[in-house]
């Protein structure tokens, strides 16, 4: 369950949000600049809600009138950021078993999740292969797997098939489908992309200003 | 290759010329003044031995405390809005402007045992004495080192990019992990840059240390307080650990390349 009620503000930019998620994949549409970056970052705890509550299951995790924050790294979200963020001095493998050690899973366990993750998106070849040196469309299979092999209690994805070409979309597709109804988490989707929305998600929110 | 800016006027050339010449000749010099046959020998009499040892120890130890408090002070200066900031900054460079032996009467003023402000406070309290001992010339060169390592270290934070940090926060790092496992990593140049330059200065550092801890032969006498010393009483011997300290620089230059010579960074 993710429960957003109230103004996202980021910058210069402040926009009001209703928003409930179950388990569902909600998709968010809209242009550039109508927010949609701005709300998954809240939702994450990577900036504060302006005002209003916002919760993750049951628990309140941002609420300015009560003075209530929790911080990002103790609210379990899965998250594919626009541009991946892979860390540039791991290679592919050591960037997807990230969220598992830090959840104390031992190393090698762990790699050998996120080696057999990677193959599922197809990118086992590059297992080995520096961040840096990967293209466009196998680091974004990279941040993937990275945002849905720690279990997490919600999975934010922004933009997450920009990268990959036409031909393997749906492949990927269907793979984080699979996955997230597996976790049974709340997942919300963003994209401009209308057609990719409608392949992925449950249910589409529109907005464009 | 024929437009105004690649055209190097010859009144240029021959300054920069002249400035080549001006560096090269003394290191030259330094080189010719070397007795080769008897290096070995100079470089193990005992005076040399024990300055090379403590030199060593200390510019280590000097480096590690300037590490210690240096990259909490390059956080802040780097990441936190605080008032009194640019007077924080103004006061970590101080020692790289200061006359090192006004850093070294400063020093006594501070530690000194009788009428210093926390000398007294230390030698009563535990019984430590600054002045005139090893952890004297440890202080001064770790006071005149710090600037070096907090300015390498401030520009390397500045030029991270925080979402390395905001995606491990997400993915559940905390503050110590994200600071071990994220920051550092992506530092790793600019602590390295930081650390050499550091040492280098730690390592060269005259005037705080002999106004300081003195020129005490086997407790405080540091290498270039050797040379200083030995240059009236045994010229081969000062001109022998010239030559190691120059071999030093040069080693430490090779180290930096990437960093400042002919690179194409910066």
């Amino acid at each position: 369950m993710i429960s957003l009620h109230g103004t996202v503000e980021v910058g210069s930019f402040s926009r009001e949000f209703s928003i409930d998620v179950g388990n569902e994949i909600v998709g968010m549409f809209g242009a550039n600049g109508s927010g949609k970056t701005s709300v998954l970052r809240t939702i994450a705890g990577l900036c504060p809600l302006g005002n209003g509550e916002l919760k993750l299951g049951d628990d309140l995790v941002d609420a300015p009138a009560k003075n209530m924050f929790v911080l990002p790294e103790m609210r379990n979200i899965g998250m594919v950021f626009q541009d991946h963020s892979l860390f540039p001095f791991m290679t592919a493998v050591d960037n997807a078993a990230f969220p598992l050690l830090m959840r104390g899973v031992k190393r090698a366990p762990a790699v050998k999740m996120a080696a057999e993750m990677l193959e599922q998106f197809g990118v086992a070849h590059v297992a080995q292969h520096m961040a840096p040196t990967l293209s466009g469309g196998q680091s974004q299979r990279v941040a993937i797997v990275r945002a849905l092999i720690g279990s997490p209690s919600a999975v934010l994805l922004d933009e997450p098939l920009s990268a990959i070409d036409e031909a393997s979309r749906e492949g990927v597709r269907n793979h984080i489908r699979e996955h997230l109804v597996r976790l049974g988490v709340s997942a919300i989707v963003v994209s401009h992309d209308r057609t990719e929305l409608d392949h992925l998600c449950t249910r589409i929110e529109n907005y464009t200003r | 290759m024929n437009s105004v800016s690649s055209r190097t006027p010859r009144f240029v050339r021959i300054g920069a010329l002249l400035g080549v010449v001006f560096l090269a000749l003394p290191v030259v010099g330094l080189l010719k003044r070397v007795a080769w046959s008897t290096l070995c020998r100079q470089l193990t009499d005992v005076a040399t031995r024990d300055a090379l040892r403590i030199s060593l120890y200390a510019s280590v130890c000097a480096t590690v405390l300037a590490l210690v408090l240096g990259l909490p002070l390059a956080w802040c200066l780097a990441r936190m809005q605080f008032s009194g900031r640019r007077f924080v900054r103004a006061l970590v460079l101080l020692p790289m402007v200061l006359p090192p032996v006004v850093g070294g009467v400063a020093l006594l003023g501070a530690y000194g045992k009788s009428n210093g402000l926390l000398g007294g406070l230390l030698n009563s309290l535990f019984g430590i004495q600054l002045t005139y001992s090893l952890w004297g010339v440890i202080v001064a060169e770790a006071f005149v080192a710090l600037p070096f390592l907090v300015l390498s270290l401030e520009g390397g934070l500045r030029s991270i990019d925080v979402k390395y940090e905001e995606s491990a926060a997400v993915m559940g790092a905390t503050d110590f992990t994200r600071f071990m496992r994220v920051t550092l990593p992506l530092l790793k140049p600019s602590l390295i840059a930081g650390l050499m330059l550091a040492w280098a200065r730690a390592l060269g550092e005259f005037g705080a240390t002999i106004t300081f801890a003195g020129n005490i032969q086997g407790r405080t006498q540091t290498a270039p307080l050797a040379v200083y010393t030995m240059l009236e009483s045994n010229p081969e011997g000062a001109y022998a650990l010239s030559f190691l300290l120059v071999a030093i620089s040069v080693g430490l230059l090779v180290g930096l390349r990437d960093r400042w010579i002919g690179g194409s960074s910066q």
